[in-house]
């Protein structure tokens, strides 16, 4: 369980009870609300839990806010063969789970579990944020420049872990290391500059959602390929076919709105959309702020990867410009 | 090195690029690779490409892709793999059997029963075009009571004629642990079915 100092918890499951009480956030904060589930990514149960926990708090991060508290959501096949996964593996996912909400310093206010075909883990996370300072999904501003805070790549990685090519343990303690770390810097660094649009980066991929970004502000953006952040192995691991068709997916879905210039490297341009689980932050900072942006997250600890720019709309359209 | 060629229709991704790697082994100097999706189709390409083969990608039929590698420069589909390709052209009429009772006709039960069996055995006569049989409502006792007809099913099964049987109507007679043959199914695959068919017969 992870700890709850200042006593959040007013009335909490230990005695069978169905709901919990939670204290209000301070007077003048609003609650940001998400929740997010995820198929086992990886062959770790408690590194699978962490990617979970990481991945749902990520959307109150990439709004400035800070998480409150936490519901878990699960879905467990209950064992009956001798080959299914044990109920000890729940347990590992839930713990690992429960590392990252401690680290995050949010509290559990229960959960639920189902019997189920399949296994599925995440959260239900309520944060708390002044309404005033959240960033959006559709604040983009012509002139703004993008910083992304993670490497690129949980998708090829996690096709090539489940494909078990030529040197997945490494490329699974890579992706890991990423997808288990919180977005806890990235969100200060949004309050504290009080930056005006940012988004994590899952399942679309970067182009997917930079693109939905762009079409919620009426902007076009570019992004630079020879500037995108990849994880160890990535790059080679694509290069050999292990694209998930998710992937795919993402850049047809995008293709009418996409301009891929000539000089763009072509595998890249197809990685820009790789699906993502626990992605890192994609803030938006005017450019005057860029270095005050870059120096705030580097002394907190966290990466910032200049990967593109915001430019008017082009021909009256929304477009993602790929260079 | 002699021609390969790998027919790795119906895997989804990463399965074809894990197939095309082990028959990489052999290093052929042709391999074709059918696959029926287009994340499939690009991946294999990549990797062909990557083990230095020169590569062509057809697109034969909406969801139909050769992907050819050749050691030399010269690429064509091997002959195996346009033999297979040749043949799912052929493949023109879809037909499904849509059974809502376990009888044939009305009148007499009794008869009624023992029709649907000499129906079920006379089936195969229809050759490769038949495709699927779809049980609803009484038609999912057929997949449950021992006979004539259930062996009928059994075989038309292991020839290769898919059956689906609908998950609610099991549920409904009690019969989903008795069921015997094919896949029990939901709404959802039986309209698509009935959507995809050339022809549909409903005795």
């Amino acid at each position: 369980m992870p700890p709850d100092p200042e006593g959040r918890i007013v009335h909490g499951f230990s005695n069978n009870e169905d709901a919990v009480l939670v204290k209000a956030p301070p007077a003048g904060m609003a609650l940001v609300q998400t929740v997010d589930i995820l198929g086992p990514i990886g062959n770790s149960a408690r590194l699978f839990g962490q990617t979970a926990a990481a991945n749902a708090l990520s959307d109150v991060y990439a709004m400035g806010g800070i998480p409150w508290s936490v519901m878990n959501v699960a879905a467990f096949p209950s064992p009956e063969n001798p080959d299914d996964a044990p109920i000890s593996v729940l347990a590992e996912i839930i713990t690992g789970a429960m590392e990252k909400v401690a680290e995050a310093g949010a509290v559990l206010a229960g959960g639920h579990t189902l019997d189920d075909e399949y296994i599925k883990f995440g959260l239900a996370v309520t944060g708390a944020i002044d309404p005033a300072k959240a960033a959006r999904n559709d604040g983009l501003v012509a002139g703004d420049v993008l910083i992304l805070t993670k490497a690129l790549g949980t998708g090829i990685l996690a096709t090539g872990i489940k494909a078990k090519w030529p040197g997945f343990e490494e490329a699974e303690k890579e992706m890991y290391r990423w997808t288990t770390h919180l977005n806890t810097a990235a969100a200060e660094v949004i309050r504290a500059m009080g930056l005006k649009a940012a988004t994590d980066i899952t399942g679309f991929g970067l182009g997917g959602h930079l693109l939905e970004m762009a079409k919620g502000s009426g902007v076009s953006a570019e992004l630079d390929c020879s500037a995108l952040p990849f994880m160890d192995q990535a790059e080679e691991l694509a290069s050999f076919g292990l694209i998930p068709a998710g992937t795919y997916r993402n850049r047809d879905h995008a293709s009418c709105h996409t301009t891929v210039s000539s000089s763009a490297d072509e595998l890249r341009s197809t990685l820009v959309f790789d699906a993502q689980t626990s992605g890192g932050l994609l803030l938006a900072v005017p450019q005057e702020r860029v270095q005050e942006a870059c120096e705030r997250l580097n002394a907190l600890n966290e990466p910032a990867f200049i990967v593109g720019r915001i430019l008017p709309m082009r021909d009256k359209k929304e477009q993602l410009i790929i260079a | 090195m002699d021609n390969a060629m790998l027919d790795c229709r119906g895997m989804i991704c990463p399965q074809p690029v894990i197939e095309t790697r082990k028959a990489l082994e052999q290093k052929p100097a042709v391999i074709s690779v059918l696959v029926d999706n287009a994340p499939a189709s690009e991946n294999v390409r990549r990797l062909l490409e990557k083990s230095a083969y020169s590569v062509a990608v057809e697109q034969r039929e909406p969801s139909l892709w050769a992907v050819t590698g050749s050691a030399g420069a010269a690429c064509t589909v091997c002959a195996e793999a346009e033999a297979i390709i040749e043949k799912s052209g052929e493949r023109s009429r879809r037909t499904l059997v849509f059974l809502s009772s376990e009888f044939l006709g009305s009148g007499n039960d009794e008869l009624g029963a023992k029709l649907m069996a000499n129906f079920l055995l006379t089936l195969p006569e229809m050759g490769e075009n038949l495709w699927r049989i779809v049980m609803v409502n009484g038609g999912v006792k057929l997949t449950a009571a021992p006979g004539r007809a259930l062996d009928a099913l059994k075989k038309l099964e292991a020839s290769g004629v898919s059956l689906l049987v609908c998950g609610t109507c099991l549920e409904h007679y009690g019969l989903l642990e008795q069921k015997q043959v094919g896949e029990t199914t939901n709404m959802l695959d039986i309209v698509t079915s009935l959507d995809l068919a050339d022809k549909i017969i409903r005795p």
